[in-house]
């Protein structure tokens, strides 16, 4: 039971960082973003080969830096001319991303799957209930929760914080009160790749390194901001627990449904509450 | 005019002779495989063998004067899309298909061959029913399929003091065959299976998976897993302490582009080998001195099955002394063709070409994990007769 719910929070906190990017984008840019799961793997790409010359910390924060670094670069070329455009044309925009992001993997690293061992500290088992536990699994929840919460206070109670929330709500109004709303998008956008470049690399030494890593969890990203509501961080941590505890005790208890429950949640969340969990009503 | 005499009849010369050559019809090889999606890295084998097979066959003259074309198709791992590509490639005339990875691929080709006018030959699709109830005139399998697997896994399995078992699959055709075989087998030697699990495609967390397992109290387990999801369970299994253990057998699992991922937490698992650079027949030591010139590594076990089938290929076009599918088709059935294996026939009854298989556990050498062969069975001992389900 223990290992079970422990197992899905692994797993939901892993979701709620990667969703939280999805989230900041579309909360100041009204950007759909596609290409987020090929961000996620170009960070554990270039994480594993930085990890594998100068350690494993060296390639946790440049899989996190060269990510916000892309991100910035993408905000000025493609999302600034996307955001008041046609939600379709966002969609197909960042889609075509995606995929010349991922050839870009495959032409650098090739299609064979890479594997990164957990560094030494962290290799070992805890015994939790009497049971071993993988430490570095604990160590992911506790990096997750950490970054959730770094996020939270600096919207919450930084001034530039107060800035992206008051852009979120209105730019052009924002932007009359003398935030340099240009700034911010690339800014957060920046912030948004990044953490997905670097629970990329956090997802490394447990899931493998293959080029069809970011397809993979895209679809459950995007699950997991529609059912909290896109552009809610509150909504995307309760979606990503709950999604993460569904997959660890759908395994157990209702198998032939696991792969199912994501999406029938999301369907049910859409019909009875179609602005999602957190999400404030159009 | 005569400083132009000697120019022109060369020119003429050169015409004439490439004229002839191009008379033989070409044989033209149609390859539905995996660039992306689950299986690219192992479609990504298939494609080097086969070009490299056409490339050599070519290089001595072509088969029987024919010229060998060879095009790529890209399945996604998608039945519908493998079909697809499939159909493109025929309608272009590439009607000798070849290469597709996954078997639910492979099943849904063979439905389509005679509408296409085309010859399906497989070298990794594994699921009995290719051979069994869905066999067709024009399906052939030029590699081991479940049944052979288990064939020599059973007197291994007679042998092992593991008593009771565990089964991980993955949730399709291919893995849920394999898991029902290896039952079958483990219950004829009087082992137990404590439980039974089949993760959808596309699992990349199995934490949930390795609980139960643990829960289970099995000492044994068997792994049906591919690709990227045998590679993310290995590492996880054994992060979760769970396969330090127990005993572990992963069907497929064995073989160099998934040995190489996991590195060293997968020595001492055991598995079928079906090719090995280390096989003794001239034929293969050929082959593995011109990939070693040419790649400077030896061949992996889907490199070596794919240019096995090439080779089976060659010889029925061979006999066929045409290029046409349906020539070709009629001529493979029943061939006794020299490959990498060594001389192994393509039997008439179901279309399963009988050949050699063998048993390997990944040992450690200076810090790497490399495959060792433990047991050579021959074609006799490695291929169980037909299951009576084909009906041509």
């Amino acid at each position: 039971m223990l290992t079970n719910a422990l197992n899905g929070l692994v797993y939901g906190s892993l979701l709620f960082v990667l969703s939280s990017g999805l989230v900041l984008v579309y909360g100041l840019r009204r950007v759909v973003n596609f290409s987020h799961g090929a961000l996620y793997m170009l960070g554990a790409y270039i994480g594993y080969s930085i990890a594998l010359r100068y350690g494993f910390t060296a390639g946790v924060l440049a899989g996190g830096i060269a990510l916000g670094l892309v991100g910035i670069v993408l905000d000025l070329l493609v999302f600034r001319n996307l955001s008041d455009r046609n939600p379709l044309v966002t969609v197909i925009v960042t889609f075509g991303v995606f995929l010349v992001l991922e050839d870009i993997v495959k032409s650098v690293w090739g299609t064979q799957n890479y594997t990164l061992d957990p560094p030494a500290a962290l290799a070992g088992v805890v015994e939790i209930g009497g049971n071993p536990f993988p430490a570095y699994r604990l160590f992911i929840i506790g990096a997750s929760f950490l970054m959730a919460m770094i996020l939270v206070v600096w919207l919450k109670f930084g001034r530039t914080g107060l800035f992206v929330r008051a852009a979120s709500v209105d730019p052009s109004v924002a932007a009359m009160c003398g935030v340099r709303t240009d700034l911010l998008g690339p800014a957060v956008v920046g912030l948004g790749a990044a953490f997905a470049g670097f629970s990329g690399i956090i997802a490394a030494p447990f899931l493998s390194l293959h080029p069809a890593m970011g397809s993979e969890i895209l679809v459950l990203s995007f699950v997991v901001s529609v059912i909290g509501g896109l552009g809610s961080f509150v909504g995307a941590f309760v979606s990503a627990m709950l999604l993460g505890q569904m997959q660890a005790f759908g395994t157990v208890y209702m198998p032939e449904l696991a792969s199912l429950l994501p999406f029938l949640l999301m369907s049910f969340i859409l019909i009875w509450r179609p602005q999602g969990l957190g999400g404030r009503s159009a | 005019m005569s400083r132009y005499t000697y120019p022109v009849a060369l020119l003429l010369s050169i015409t004439c002779a490439t004229g002839a050559l191009a008379q033989a019809e070409p044989l033209k090889i149609g390859v539905p495989t995996s660039q992306t999606g689950p299986y690219a890295a192992l479609g990504e084998q298939v494609i080097r063998a086969i070009e490299f097979a056409a490339a050599e066959a070519n290089a001595a003259g072509g088969v029987d004067g024919r010229k060998v074309e060879v095009k790529i198709g890209n399945d996604e791992g998608n039945p519908e899309v493998g079909r697809r590509a499939a159909e493109k490639l025929a309608t272009e005339g590439h009607k000798i298909l070849i290469g597709s990875i996954s078997s639910a691929v492979g099943l849904a080709l063979s439905t389509q061959l005679n509408r296409w006018d085309a010859i399906y030959v497989s070298v990794v699709n594994k699921t009995p029913k290719l051979t069994g109830d869905s066999c067709t005139p024009r399906t052939f399998r030029a590699n081991h399929s479940d049944d052979m697997d288990i064939a020599i896994v059973a007197p291994w399995l007679a042998e092992s003091e593991t008593k009771k078992w565990a089964i991980i699959g993955a949730d399709y055709v291919w893995g849920r065959g394999s898991g029902a075989a290896f039952k079958a087998a483990a219950t004829k030697t009087g082992k137990s299976i404590t439980t039974e699990l089949y993760a959808p495609l596309g699992t990349a967390d199995f934490a949930p998976y390795i609980t139960q397992l643990r829960d289970s109290g099995a000492e044994g387990l068997w792994v049906a897993l591919a690709g990227s999801e045998a590679i993310n369970f290995a590492k996880q299994a054994k992060q979760f302490g769970l396969v330090d253990k127990m005993t572990v057998f992963g069907h497929n699992f064995v073989a160099s582009s998934i040995i190489k991922a996991v590195g060293t937490d997968a020595v001492g698992f055991w598995g079928n080998v079906n090719y090995s650079a280390s096989i003794k027949t001239p034929n293969n030591e050929k082959f593995v001195a011109a990939w070693r010139a040419k790649f400077n590594a030896d061949p992996t076990e889907y490199e070596g099955e794919a240019y096995s089938g090439m080779q089976a290929i060659f010889e029925a076009a061979k006999k066929a002394k045409s290029a046409k599918a349906s020539d070709i088709a009629k001529a493979f059935s029943g061939l006794t063709a020299e490959t990498v294996y060594g001389p192994v026939t393509m039997r008439a009854a179901d279309h399963q070409l009988e050949m050699p298989n063998y048993l390997g556990r990944v040992a450690e050498k200076d810090g790497k994990p490399v495959i060792q062969v433990v047991r050579s069975f021959d074609s006799k001992a490695a291929t169980p007769p037909p299951s009576g389900e084909c009906k041509m």
